[in-house]
Protein backbone atom coordinates (compact mmCIF):
# COMPACT_ATOMS: atom_id res chain seq x y z
CA UNK A 1 0.00 0.00 0.00
CA UNK A 2 3.10 2.38 0.41
CA UNK A 3 2.36 3.05 -3.48
CA UNK A 4 -1.09 4.43 -2.63
CA UNK A 5 0.23 6.81 0.43
CA UNK A 6 3.13 7.92 -1.87
CA UNK A 7 0.74 8.65 -4.66
CA UNK A 8 -1.25 10.68 -2.53
CA UNK A 9 1.81 12.19 -0.91
CA UNK A 10 2.99 12.92 -4.58
CA UNK A 11 -0.71 14.50 -5.81
CA UNK A 12 -0.70 16.66 -2.97
CA UNK A 13 2.61 18.40 -3.59
CA UNK A 14 1.92 18.74 -7.48
CA UNK A 15 -1.58 20.41 -6.47
CA UNK A 16 -0.32 22.81 -4.07
CA UNK A 17 2.79 24.01 -6.20
CA UNK A 18 0.15 24.35 -9.05
CA UNK A 19 1.77 22.47 -11.66
CA UNK A 20 1.01 24.27 -15.32
CA UNK A 21 1.04 21.00 -17.00
CA UNK A 22 -1.95 19.64 -14.19
CA UNK A 23 -4.03 23.03 -14.28
CA UNK A 24 -4.18 22.90 -18.10
CA UNK A 25 -5.54 19.77 -18.18
CA UNK A 26 -7.70 20.31 -15.89
CA UNK A 27 -9.25 23.86 -17.47
CA UNK A 28 -9.35 21.80 -20.55
CA UNK A 29 -11.57 19.07 -19.18
CA UNK A 30 -13.73 21.60 -17.64
CA UNK A 31 -13.71 23.86 -20.65
CA UNK A 32 -14.58 20.63 -22.62
CA UNK A 33 -17.33 19.64 -19.99
CA UNK A 34 -18.84 22.97 -19.51
CA UNK A 35 -19.30 23.27 -23.40
CA UNK A 36 -20.38 19.73 -23.95
CA UNK A 37 -23.00 20.28 -20.97
CA UNK A 38 -24.12 23.47 -22.25
CA UNK A 39 -24.95 21.77 -26.01
CA UNK A 40 -26.26 18.37 -24.98
CA UNK A 41 -28.51 20.03 -22.34
CA UNK A 42 -29.75 23.31 -25.06
CA UNK A 43 -30.60 20.35 -27.08
CA UNK A 44 -31.80 17.83 -24.91
CA UNK A 45 -33.92 19.52 -22.10
CA UNK A 46 -36.25 20.95 -25.15
CA UNK A 47 -36.49 17.70 -26.39
CA UNK A 48 -36.98 16.32 -23.34
CA UNK A 49 -40.06 18.88 -22.57
CA UNK A 50 -41.35 17.87 -25.97
CA UNK A 51 -41.08 14.24 -25.70
CA UNK A 52 -43.02 14.72 -22.91
CA UNK A 53 -45.58 17.06 -23.50
CA UNK A 54 -46.54 16.71 -27.40
CA UNK A 55 -48.16 13.81 -28.43
CA UNK A 56 -47.17 13.04 -31.90
CA UNK A 57 -47.01 10.37 -34.38
CA UNK A 58 -43.92 8.37 -33.31
CA UNK A 59 -43.34 10.03 -29.95
CA UNK A 60 -42.76 6.93 -28.45
CA UNK A 61 -40.90 5.45 -30.80
CA UNK A 62 -38.34 8.90 -30.29
CA UNK A 63 -38.91 7.87 -26.57
CA UNK A 64 -37.49 4.32 -26.79
CA UNK A 65 -34.89 5.16 -29.04
CA UNK A 66 -33.93 8.27 -26.38
CA UNK A 67 -33.72 5.26 -23.82
CA UNK A 68 -31.97 3.05 -25.78
CA UNK A 69 -29.48 5.85 -26.36
CA UNK A 70 -28.64 5.69 -22.51
CA UNK A 71 -26.81 2.49 -22.30
CA UNK A 72 -24.69 3.53 -25.50
CA UNK A 73 -20.66 2.31 -25.18
CA UNK A 74 -18.68 5.58 -25.10
CA UNK A 75 -15.94 3.73 -27.65
CA UNK A 76 -19.02 2.77 -30.20
CA UNK A 77 -20.16 6.67 -30.65
CA UNK A 78 -16.00 7.48 -30.79
CA UNK A 79 -15.42 4.98 -32.91
CA UNK A 80 -18.52 6.33 -35.47
CA UNK A 81 -17.43 10.02 -34.87
CA UNK A 82 -13.56 8.95 -35.45
CA UNK A 83 -14.83 7.48 -38.90
CA UNK A 84 -16.85 10.50 -39.82
CA UNK A 85 -13.70 12.97 -38.76
CA UNK A 86 -10.84 10.90 -40.07
CA UNK A 87 -9.18 12.54 -43.74
CA UNK A 88 -11.25 10.20 -45.42
CA UNK A 89 -14.41 10.29 -43.75
CA UNK A 90 -17.57 12.49 -45.17
CA UNK A 91 -16.63 15.01 -42.18
CA UNK A 92 -12.42 14.87 -42.99
CA UNK A 93 -12.88 18.48 -44.57
CA UNK A 94 -13.33 19.68 -40.74
CA UNK A 95 -9.68 18.82 -40.05
CA UNK A 96 -11.45 18.36 -36.43
CA UNK A 97 -9.84 14.72 -35.43
CA UNK A 98 -7.53 15.37 -32.52
CA UNK A 99 -8.94 18.65 -31.53
CA UNK A 100 -10.78 19.12 -28.34
CA UNK A 101 -14.11 20.16 -30.59
CA UNK A 102 -13.81 16.39 -31.63
CA UNK A 103 -14.22 15.59 -28.00
CA UNK A 104 -16.81 17.95 -27.46
CA UNK A 105 -19.04 16.57 -30.14
CA UNK A 106 -18.57 12.65 -28.78
CA UNK A 107 -19.48 13.88 -25.71
CA UNK A 108 -22.86 15.76 -26.84
CA UNK A 109 -23.69 12.62 -28.52
CA UNK A 110 -23.06 10.88 -24.87
CA UNK A 111 -24.95 13.56 -22.74
CA UNK A 112 -27.91 14.08 -25.09
CA UNK A 113 -29.67 10.89 -24.78
CA UNK A 114 -29.02 11.81 -20.93
CA UNK A 115 -30.51 15.24 -20.89
CA UNK A 116 -33.54 14.46 -23.33
CA UNK A 117 -34.38 10.89 -21.15
CA UNK A 118 -34.65 12.46 -18.11
CA UNK A 119 -35.52 16.14 -18.91
CA UNK A 120 -38.71 13.85 -20.39
CA UNK A 121 -39.25 11.66 -17.29
CA UNK A 122 -38.62 14.67 -15.14
CA UNK A 123 -41.32 16.96 -17.10
CA UNK A 124 -44.09 13.96 -17.01
CA UNK A 125 -43.74 13.91 -13.12
CA UNK A 126 -44.87 17.70 -13.29
CA UNK A 127 -48.54 17.87 -12.06
CA UNK A 128 -50.47 18.19 -15.75
CA UNK A 129 -52.89 20.87 -13.96
CA UNK A 130 -49.71 22.64 -13.80
CA UNK A 131 -49.56 23.21 -17.62
CA UNK A 132 -53.19 23.45 -17.92
CA UNK A 133 -53.48 26.36 -15.29
CA UNK A 134 -50.87 27.75 -17.46
CA UNK A 135 -52.21 27.41 -20.71
CA UNK A 136 -55.80 28.47 -19.33
CA UNK A 137 -54.41 31.72 -17.24
CA UNK A 138 -53.37 32.97 -21.02
CA UNK A 139 -49.59 31.84 -21.30
CA UNK A 140 -48.50 31.47 -24.27
CA UNK A 141 -45.90 28.13 -25.79
CA UNK A 142 -42.84 29.57 -23.63
CA UNK A 143 -44.08 30.80 -20.61
CA UNK A 144 -46.05 27.28 -20.30
CA UNK A 145 -43.18 25.47 -20.84
CA UNK A 146 -41.07 27.89 -18.31
CA UNK A 147 -44.24 27.48 -15.72
CA UNK A 148 -43.71 23.84 -16.18
CA UNK A 149 -40.30 23.15 -15.93
CA UNK A 150 -39.92 25.97 -12.36
CA UNK A 151 -42.35 23.03 -11.42
CA UNK A 152 -39.64 20.44 -12.71
CA UNK A 153 -36.93 22.28 -11.32
CA UNK A 154 -35.02 20.20 -8.86
CA UNK A 155 -35.37 16.92 -11.10
CA UNK A 156 -34.05 19.34 -13.98
CA UNK A 157 -31.13 20.38 -12.39
CA UNK A 158 -30.36 17.00 -11.60
CA UNK A 159 -30.79 16.24 -15.52
CA UNK A 160 -27.66 18.79 -15.77
CA UNK A 161 -26.10 17.34 -13.08
CA UNK A 162 -26.20 13.82 -14.71
CA UNK A 163 -25.48 15.14 -18.26
CA UNK A 164 -22.18 16.76 -16.79
CA UNK A 165 -20.74 13.59 -14.22
CA UNK A 166 -21.15 11.68 -18.17
CA UNK A 167 -18.77 14.12 -19.91
CA UNK A 168 -16.78 14.91 -17.39
CA UNK A 169 -15.84 11.49 -16.42
CA UNK A 170 -15.88 9.84 -20.07
CA UNK A 171 -13.07 8.32 -21.33
CA UNK A 172 -13.68 6.30 -24.77
CA UNK A 173 -14.60 9.08 -26.92
CA UNK A 174 -12.15 11.69 -25.70
CA UNK A 175 -9.36 8.96 -25.93
CA UNK A 176 -10.31 7.87 -30.18
CA UNK A 177 -11.17 11.30 -31.18
CA UNK A 178 -8.53 13.65 -29.06
CA UNK A 179 -5.64 11.22 -29.18
CA UNK A 180 -4.66 12.26 -25.65
CA UNK A 181 -1.86 14.69 -27.35
CA UNK A 182 -0.27 16.37 -24.86
CA UNK A 183 -0.98 20.19 -24.30
CA UNK A 184 -3.47 20.13 -26.63
CA UNK A 185 -6.34 17.51 -25.97
CA UNK A 186 -5.31 15.52 -22.77
CA UNK A 187 -8.44 15.24 -20.45
CA UNK A 188 -8.08 13.83 -16.42
CA UNK A 189 -8.89 10.93 -17.81
CA UNK A 190 -7.02 10.36 -20.46
CA UNK A 191 -4.25 11.50 -18.35
CA UNK A 192 -4.98 9.63 -15.46
CA UNK A 193 -4.96 6.44 -17.81
CA UNK A 194 -1.72 7.25 -19.16
CA UNK A 195 0.21 7.78 -16.27
CA UNK A 196 -1.09 5.14 -14.40
CA UNK A 197 -0.45 2.80 -17.61
CA UNK A 198 3.23 4.93 -17.36
CA UNK A 199 3.50 3.95 -13.60
CA UNK A 200 3.68 7.27 -12.56
CA UNK A 201 1.02 6.74 -10.08
CA UNK A 202 1.21 10.13 -8.09
CA UNK A 203 0.47 12.08 -11.04
CA UNK A 204 -2.07 9.55 -12.41
CA UNK A 205 -3.59 9.87 -8.31
CA UNK A 206 -2.90 13.67 -8.52
CA UNK A 207 -5.05 14.12 -11.80
CA UNK A 208 -8.05 11.80 -10.20
CA UNK A 209 -8.43 13.83 -7.22
CA UNK A 210 -8.82 16.78 -9.20
CA UNK A 211 -11.62 15.11 -11.41
CA UNK A 212 -13.34 14.32 -8.33
CA UNK A 213 -12.60 17.54 -6.87
CA UNK A 214 -14.41 19.08 -10.00
CA UNK A 215 -17.30 16.92 -10.12
CA UNK A 216 -18.18 17.59 -6.42
CA UNK A 217 -17.43 21.56 -7.15
CA UNK A 218 -19.94 21.79 -9.83
CA UNK A 219 -22.00 19.84 -7.72
CA UNK A 220 -22.26 21.63 -4.81
CA UNK A 221 -23.04 24.87 -6.73
CA UNK A 222 -25.99 23.09 -8.46
CA UNK A 223 -27.33 22.67 -5.12
CA UNK A 224 -26.64 25.90 -3.34
CA UNK A 225 -29.02 27.07 -6.44
CA UNK A 226 -31.59 24.79 -6.89
CA UNK A 227 -31.81 26.11 -2.91
CA UNK A 228 -32.61 29.31 -3.88
CA UNK A 229 -36.11 30.19 -3.41
CA UNK A 230 -39.15 27.51 -1.69
CA UNK A 231 -42.31 26.71 -2.72
CA UNK B 1 -70.23 31.75 -28.38
CA UNK B 2 -68.35 28.37 -27.31
CA UNK B 3 -69.60 25.54 -29.51
CA UNK B 4 -68.76 21.90 -29.72
CA UNK B 5 -70.24 20.16 -32.86
CA UNK B 6 -70.07 16.41 -33.45
CA UNK B 7 -67.94 15.55 -30.69
CA UNK B 8 -66.59 12.55 -29.52
CA UNK B 9 -63.65 12.72 -26.86
CA UNK B 10 -61.71 9.38 -26.12
CA UNK B 11 -58.92 8.92 -23.01
CA UNK B 12 -57.05 5.82 -24.56
CA UNK B 13 -59.86 4.39 -26.46
CA UNK B 14 -62.78 5.13 -23.92
CA UNK B 15 -65.90 7.18 -24.92
CA UNK B 16 -65.70 9.50 -22.36
CA UNK B 17 -67.99 12.71 -23.86
CA UNK B 18 -70.66 12.26 -26.86
CA UNK B 19 -71.90 15.77 -27.86
CA UNK B 20 -73.68 16.18 -31.42
CA UNK B 21 -74.06 20.01 -30.35
CA UNK B 22 -73.36 21.83 -27.07
CA UNK B 23 -73.70 25.39 -27.00
CA UNK B 24 -72.13 28.11 -24.41
CA UNK B 25 -74.28 31.43 -25.53
CA UNK B 26 -72.56 34.63 -24.96
CA UNK B 27 -73.68 36.44 -21.58
CA UNK B 28 -75.18 33.04 -20.48
CA UNK B 29 -75.35 31.67 -16.67
CA UNK B 30 -75.53 28.20 -17.69
CA UNK B 31 -75.12 25.04 -15.55
CA UNK B 32 -73.89 21.34 -16.35
CA UNK B 33 -75.08 18.75 -13.61
CA UNK B 34 -74.19 15.29 -13.33
CA UNK B 35 -72.64 12.87 -11.25
CA UNK B 36 -68.88 12.22 -10.80
CA UNK B 37 -67.50 10.83 -14.12
CA UNK B 38 -70.22 11.69 -15.99
CA UNK B 39 -68.09 13.79 -18.25
CA UNK B 40 -68.30 17.75 -16.87
CA UNK B 41 -64.49 18.18 -16.55
CA UNK B 42 -63.62 16.51 -20.14
CA UNK B 43 -66.17 18.84 -21.40
CA UNK B 44 -64.80 22.14 -19.76
CA UNK B 45 -61.56 21.48 -20.65
CA UNK B 46 -62.36 20.69 -24.29
CA UNK B 47 -64.63 24.35 -24.21
CA UNK B 48 -61.97 25.76 -22.54
CA UNK B 49 -59.63 24.78 -25.50
CA UNK B 50 -57.14 23.01 -23.68
CA UNK B 51 -57.53 19.69 -25.00
CA UNK B 52 -58.91 19.16 -28.52
CA UNK B 53 -61.81 16.25 -29.10
CA UNK B 54 -61.15 13.08 -30.49
CA UNK B 55 -63.29 13.74 -33.24
CA UNK B 56 -65.49 16.76 -34.16
CA UNK B 57 -64.79 20.47 -33.87
CA UNK B 58 -65.09 23.41 -31.33
CA UNK B 59 -66.17 26.49 -32.60
CA UNK B 60 -66.05 30.28 -31.45
CA UNK B 61 -67.97 32.59 -32.57
CA UNK B 62 -69.40 30.21 -35.38
CA UNK B 63 -65.39 29.67 -36.83
CA UNK B 64 -64.05 26.42 -36.05
CA UNK B 65 -61.08 26.34 -33.85
CA UNK B 66 -57.78 25.20 -34.69
CA UNK B 67 -56.62 21.82 -32.92
CA UNK B 68 -53.79 23.58 -31.18
CA UNK B 69 -55.82 27.09 -30.07
CA UNK B 70 -53.86 30.28 -30.88
CA UNK B 71 -52.81 31.64 -27.38
CA UNK B 72 -55.37 35.13 -28.44
CA UNK B 73 -58.20 33.14 -28.46
CA UNK B 74 -57.51 30.77 -25.49
CA UNK B 75 -57.08 34.25 -23.45
CA UNK B 76 -61.05 34.97 -23.84
CA UNK B 77 -62.17 32.12 -22.10
CA UNK B 78 -60.71 30.83 -18.56
CA UNK B 79 -61.06 27.54 -16.72
CA UNK B 80 -61.00 27.12 -13.03
CA UNK B 81 -60.36 23.39 -12.34
CA UNK B 82 -62.24 21.08 -9.68
CA UNK B 83 -58.72 20.71 -7.23
CA UNK B 84 -57.07 23.26 -8.72
CA UNK B 85 -53.56 23.66 -7.76
CA UNK B 86 -51.20 27.02 -7.60
CA UNK B 87 -48.43 27.80 -9.49
CA UNK B 88 -45.31 28.27 -7.55
CA UNK B 89 -45.12 31.66 -5.56
CA UNK B 90 -47.54 33.82 -3.68
CA UNK B 91 -50.81 34.13 -3.81
CA UNK B 92 -50.14 37.59 -5.19
CA UNK B 93 -47.97 36.28 -7.99
CA UNK B 94 -50.16 33.75 -8.83
CA UNK B 95 -53.01 36.10 -9.09
CA UNK B 96 -51.06 38.26 -11.25
CA UNK B 97 -50.15 35.54 -13.55
CA UNK B 98 -52.65 36.31 -16.01
CA UNK B 99 -52.28 39.42 -16.02
CA UNK B 100 -48.23 39.84 -16.49
CA UNK B 101 -48.67 36.79 -19.16
CA UNK B 102 -50.89 39.50 -20.93
CA UNK B 103 -48.14 42.18 -20.72
CA UNK B 104 -49.77 43.96 -18.02
CA UNK B 105 -47.37 46.29 -15.77
CA UNK B 106 -46.82 45.60 -12.63
CA UNK B 107 -48.42 48.37 -11.08
CA UNK B 108 -51.93 47.60 -12.81
CA UNK B 109 -51.48 44.00 -12.43
CA UNK B 110 -51.28 45.22 -8.33
CA UNK B 111 -54.05 46.98 -8.81
CA UNK B 112 -56.55 44.40 -10.56
CA UNK B 113 -54.87 41.37 -7.98
CA UNK B 114 -55.80 43.57 -4.61
CA UNK B 115 -59.26 44.37 -6.47
CA UNK B 116 -60.45 41.16 -6.97
CA UNK B 117 -58.54 39.35 -3.70
CA UNK B 118 -60.80 41.89 -2.01
CA UNK B 119 -63.66 40.36 -3.85
CA UNK B 120 -62.63 36.88 -2.56
CA UNK B 121 -61.75 37.67 0.87
CA UNK B 122 -57.77 37.10 -0.01
CA UNK B 123 -55.98 40.34 1.05
CA UNK B 124 -54.75 38.89 4.34
CA UNK B 125 -53.04 35.81 2.14
CA UNK B 126 -51.52 37.68 -0.70
CA UNK B 127 -47.87 36.64 0.32
CA UNK B 128 -48.49 33.12 1.19
CA UNK B 129 -47.71 30.26 -0.53
CA UNK B 130 -49.24 27.35 -1.89
CA UNK B 131 -48.57 24.83 1.19
CA UNK B 132 -49.35 27.51 3.53
CA UNK B 133 -53.37 27.14 2.39
CA UNK B 134 -56.01 25.17 2.79
CA UNK B 135 -57.93 23.54 -0.04
CA UNK B 136 -61.03 26.34 0.51
CA UNK B 137 -58.92 29.20 0.03
CA UNK B 138 -56.41 27.20 -2.72
CA UNK B 139 -59.65 27.27 -4.72
CA UNK B 140 -61.00 30.62 -3.80
CA UNK B 141 -57.44 32.01 -5.01
CA UNK B 142 -57.99 30.09 -8.48
CA UNK B 143 -61.40 31.59 -8.95
CA UNK B 144 -59.24 35.01 -8.07
CA UNK B 145 -56.93 34.52 -10.71
CA UNK B 146 -59.39 33.21 -13.48
CA UNK B 147 -61.67 36.78 -12.80
CA UNK B 148 -58.53 38.93 -12.11
CA UNK B 149 -57.85 38.55 -16.74
CA UNK B 150 -61.60 39.14 -17.36
CA UNK B 151 -62.69 36.12 -19.08
CA UNK B 152 -65.24 36.72 -21.54
CA UNK B 153 -66.02 33.03 -20.76
CA UNK B 154 -65.61 31.80 -16.66
CA UNK B 155 -65.48 27.59 -16.08
CA UNK B 156 -66.21 26.53 -12.85
CA UNK B 157 -65.65 23.16 -12.24
CA UNK B 158 -67.36 22.29 -8.94
CA UNK B 159 -66.61 25.47 -7.50
CA UNK B 160 -67.78 24.90 -4.30
CA UNK B 161 -66.74 21.52 -3.65
CA UNK B 162 -63.78 22.32 -1.26
CA UNK B 163 -64.99 25.56 0.57
CA UNK B 164 -67.70 25.94 3.28
CA UNK B 165 -71.32 27.87 2.96
CA UNK B 166 -69.69 30.95 3.90
CA UNK B 167 -66.77 30.50 1.48
CA UNK B 168 -68.99 29.86 -1.24
CA UNK B 169 -71.38 32.33 -0.99
CA UNK B 170 -68.89 34.65 -1.24
CA UNK B 171 -67.44 33.34 -4.24
CA UNK B 172 -70.88 33.68 -5.80
CA UNK B 173 -71.39 37.55 -4.65
CA UNK B 174 -67.92 37.89 -6.02
CA UNK B 175 -68.85 36.27 -9.54
CA UNK B 176 -72.30 38.73 -8.91
CA UNK B 177 -70.62 41.45 -8.42
CA UNK B 178 -68.24 40.75 -11.41
CA UNK B 179 -70.80 39.90 -13.62
CA UNK B 180 -72.61 43.06 -12.70
CA UNK B 181 -69.38 45.28 -13.56
CA UNK B 182 -68.77 43.71 -16.49
CA UNK B 183 -71.20 40.91 -18.54
CA UNK B 184 -69.66 37.73 -19.12
CA UNK B 185 -70.24 34.38 -19.56
CA UNK B 186 -70.07 31.56 -16.72
CA UNK B 187 -70.68 28.38 -17.23
CA UNK B 188 -70.48 25.98 -14.36
CA UNK B 189 -70.48 22.23 -13.74
CA UNK B 190 -71.40 21.23 -10.34
CA UNK B 191 -72.93 17.65 -9.15
CA UNK B 192 -74.79 19.72 -6.69
CA UNK B 193 -78.32 20.43 -7.60
CA UNK B 194 -78.46 23.24 -5.53
CA UNK B 195 -75.88 25.60 -7.02
CA UNK B 196 -77.38 24.80 -10.61
CA UNK B 197 -80.70 26.47 -9.38
CA UNK B 198 -79.40 29.51 -7.22
CA UNK B 199 -77.09 30.23 -10.28
CA UNK B 200 -78.17 29.09 -13.52
CA UNK B 201 -80.63 30.59 -16.24
CA UNK B 202 -79.93 27.23 -18.44
CA UNK B 203 -79.29 23.93 -16.87
CA UNK B 204 -77.99 21.03 -18.68
CA UNK B 205 -77.84 17.22 -17.53
CA UNK B 206 -75.05 15.22 -18.47
CA UNK B 207 -74.66 11.29 -17.94
CA UNK B 208 -72.45 9.00 -19.28
CA UNK B 209 -70.67 11.46 -21.35
CA UNK B 210 -74.00 12.41 -23.20
CA UNK B 211 -76.64 15.15 -22.54
CA UNK B 212 -79.40 13.87 -20.19
CA UNK B 213 -83.06 14.58 -21.87
CA UNK B 214 -84.40 14.50 -18.35
CA UNK B 215 -84.19 17.60 -16.47
CA UNK B 216 -82.48 17.90 -12.89
CA UNK B 217 -85.00 16.74 -10.69
CA UNK B 218 -88.42 18.62 -10.05
CA UNK B 219 -86.82 21.73 -11.76
CA UNK B 220 -89.36 24.07 -12.98
CA UNK B 221 -89.31 27.39 -15.05
CA UNK B 222 -92.86 29.72 -13.79
CA UNK B 223 -94.26 32.52 -13.17
CA UNK B 224 -95.36 33.06 -9.93
CA UNK B 225 -98.82 35.27 -9.29
CA UNK B 226 -100.24 35.93 -5.75
CA UNK B 227 -102.15 33.50 -4.36
CA UNK B 228 -102.59 34.44 -0.85
CA UNK B 229 -101.61 36.46 1.88
CA UNK B 230 -97.72 34.92 1.82
CA UNK B 231 -98.16 32.61 -0.49
CA UNK B 232 -97.77 32.57 -4.47
CA UNK B 233 -99.00 29.99 -6.88
CA UNK B 234 -97.12 29.02 -9.72
CA UNK B 235 -98.51 27.05 -12.75
CA UNK B 236 -96.54 23.90 -14.01
CA UNK B 237 -98.24 21.80 -16.89
CA UNK B 238 -102.00 21.16 -15.64
CA UNK B 239 -101.21 21.33 -11.78
CA UNK B 240 -100.88 24.52 -9.73
CA UNK B 241 -98.17 24.51 -6.92
CA UNK B 242 -98.13 27.14 -3.74
CA UNK B 243 -94.59 28.35 -2.74
CA UNK B 244 -93.96 30.83 0.16
CA UNK B 245 -92.32 33.29 -1.02
CA UNK B 246 -92.43 37.34 -2.03
CA UNK B 247 -91.27 36.52 -4.77
CA UNK B 248 -93.54 37.46 -8.41
CA UNK B 249 -92.94 37.41 -12.10
CA UNK B 250 -90.54 34.85 -13.40
CA UNK B 251 -89.24 32.39 -11.70
CA UNK B 252 -87.08 28.35 -11.31
CA UNK B 253 -88.94 26.64 -8.29
CA UNK B 254 -87.44 23.24 -7.21
CA UNK B 255 -89.11 20.64 -4.84
CA UNK B 256 -86.28 19.12 -3.02
CA UNK B 257 -86.91 15.43 -3.84
CA UNK B 258 -86.35 15.24 0.27
CA UNK B 259 -89.07 16.92 1.10
CA UNK B 260 -91.86 15.11 -0.35
CA UNK B 261 -94.17 13.27 1.38
CA UNK B 262 -94.78 10.02 -0.27
CA UNK B 263 -98.66 8.07 0.62
CA UNK B 264 -101.50 6.26 -0.41
CA UNK B 265 -104.02 8.39 0.45
CA UNK B 266 -103.92 12.03 1.23
CA UNK B 267 -102.77 12.81 4.81
CA UNK B 268 -104.42 15.30 7.13
CA UNK B 269 -100.82 17.67 7.66
CA UNK B 270 -99.74 21.31 7.44
CA UNK B 271 -98.74 20.64 3.37
CA UNK B 272 -100.31 22.78 1.05
CA UNK B 273 -99.67 21.17 -2.36
CA UNK B 274 -101.16 17.50 -2.36
CA UNK B 275 -101.32 16.22 -5.45
CA UNK B 276 -102.48 12.48 -6.32
CA UNK B 277 -100.75 10.30 -9.50
CA UNK B 278 -99.33 6.83 -10.29
CA UNK B 279 -96.11 6.24 -9.71
CA UNK B 280 -94.14 5.59 -13.04
CA UNK B 281 -90.73 4.26 -12.17
CA UNK B 282 -88.99 3.42 -9.29
CA UNK B 283 -85.33 3.52 -9.25
CA UNK B 284 -82.17 3.44 -7.02
CA UNK B 285 -81.04 6.94 -6.32
CA UNK B 286 -77.08 7.56 -6.68
CA UNK B 287 -76.13 10.55 -4.67
CA UNK B 288 -76.67 10.14 -1.11
CA UNK B 289 -78.43 6.72 -1.52
CA UNK B 290 -82.49 6.12 -1.29
CA UNK B 291 -85.28 4.99 -3.47
CA UNK B 292 -86.43 7.86 -6.67
CA UNK B 293 -89.92 7.26 -6.63
CA UNK B 294 -91.01 8.98 -10.21
CA UNK B 295 -95.15 9.75 -10.08
CA UNK B 296 -97.04 11.74 -12.92
CA UNK B 297 -99.04 13.86 -10.78
CA UNK B 298 -100.18 16.25 -13.34
CA UNK B 299 -96.41 16.84 -14.19
CA UNK B 300 -93.55 14.30 -13.13
CA UNK B 301 -92.32 14.80 -10.18
CA UNK B 302 -89.30 12.86 -7.84
CA UNK B 303 -89.71 12.01 -4.53
CA UNK B 304 -86.73 9.98 -2.80
CA UNK B 305 -87.80 8.03 -0.04
CA UNK B 306 -86.65 4.89 1.96
CA UNK B 307 -86.04 1.17 1.11
CA UNK B 308 -88.22 0.51 3.42
CA UNK B 309 -91.53 3.17 2.64
CA UNK B 310 -91.04 1.45 -1.07
CA UNK B 311 -92.30 -2.18 0.46
CA UNK B 312 -94.60 -0.90 3.11
CA UNK B 313 -96.85 1.59 0.66
CA UNK B 314 -95.87 -1.03 -2.11
CA UNK B 315 -94.87 1.44 -4.64
CA UNK B 316 -94.41 0.24 -7.96
CA UNK B 317 -95.12 1.40 -11.48
CA UNK B 318 -98.63 1.90 -12.21
CA UNK B 319 -99.72 2.26 -8.06
CA UNK B 320 -101.97 5.20 -7.16
CA UNK B 321 -99.58 7.82 -5.11
CA UNK B 322 -100.05 10.82 -3.26
CA UNK B 323 -97.29 13.35 -3.11
CA UNK B 324 -97.37 16.46 -0.18
CA UNK B 325 -95.04 19.17 0.11
CA UNK B 326 -95.39 22.11 2.14
CA UNK B 327 -95.63 25.60 0.48
CA UNK B 328 -92.42 26.22 2.37
CA UNK B 329 -90.20 23.49 0.95
CA UNK B 330 -90.33 24.89 -2.64
CA UNK B 331 -87.55 26.31 -3.20
CA UNK B 332 -87.40 29.74 -5.83
CA UNK B 333 -84.53 30.93 -7.81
Amino acid sequence: MDFLAEGFRRALALLLAGDAEVLGIALLTLKIAVVATIVACGIGLPLGYLLATRRFWGRRAALTAVNTALAFPTVVVGLLLYGLLSRRGPLGGLGWLYTWQAIVIGDVLLALPIAAALSAAAVQGVDPRIRRTAETLGAGRWLTAWTVCREARFALAAVITAAFGQVVAEIGAAMMLGGNIRGSTRTLTTAVALYTSQGDFGLAVALGLLLIAIALIVNVTLQVLQGKGGG
Amino acid sequence: MVELRGVRHRYDGRLVLNLDHFVVPAGAMLAVVGHNGSGKSTLLRLLALLEAPTEGSVLWDGAPVPRSAPTALRRRITLVEQRPVLLRGTVLENIGFGLRVRGISRADAYKRTAEVADQLGLLSLLERRRTELSDGEVQRVAVARALAVRPDVLLLDEPASSADRAAAAAMYRALATERKARPFTICIASHQLEDAYRWADDIRALAEGRLSPVTPENLFRVELAPAGTDTMSARVGAIEILVTTERAGPAVLAVPPGDIFVSREPLASSARNVLRGRVTRVAAHRPGGGIAVTADVGIELVAIVTAEAVRELALAPDAPVVFSFKASAVQVF
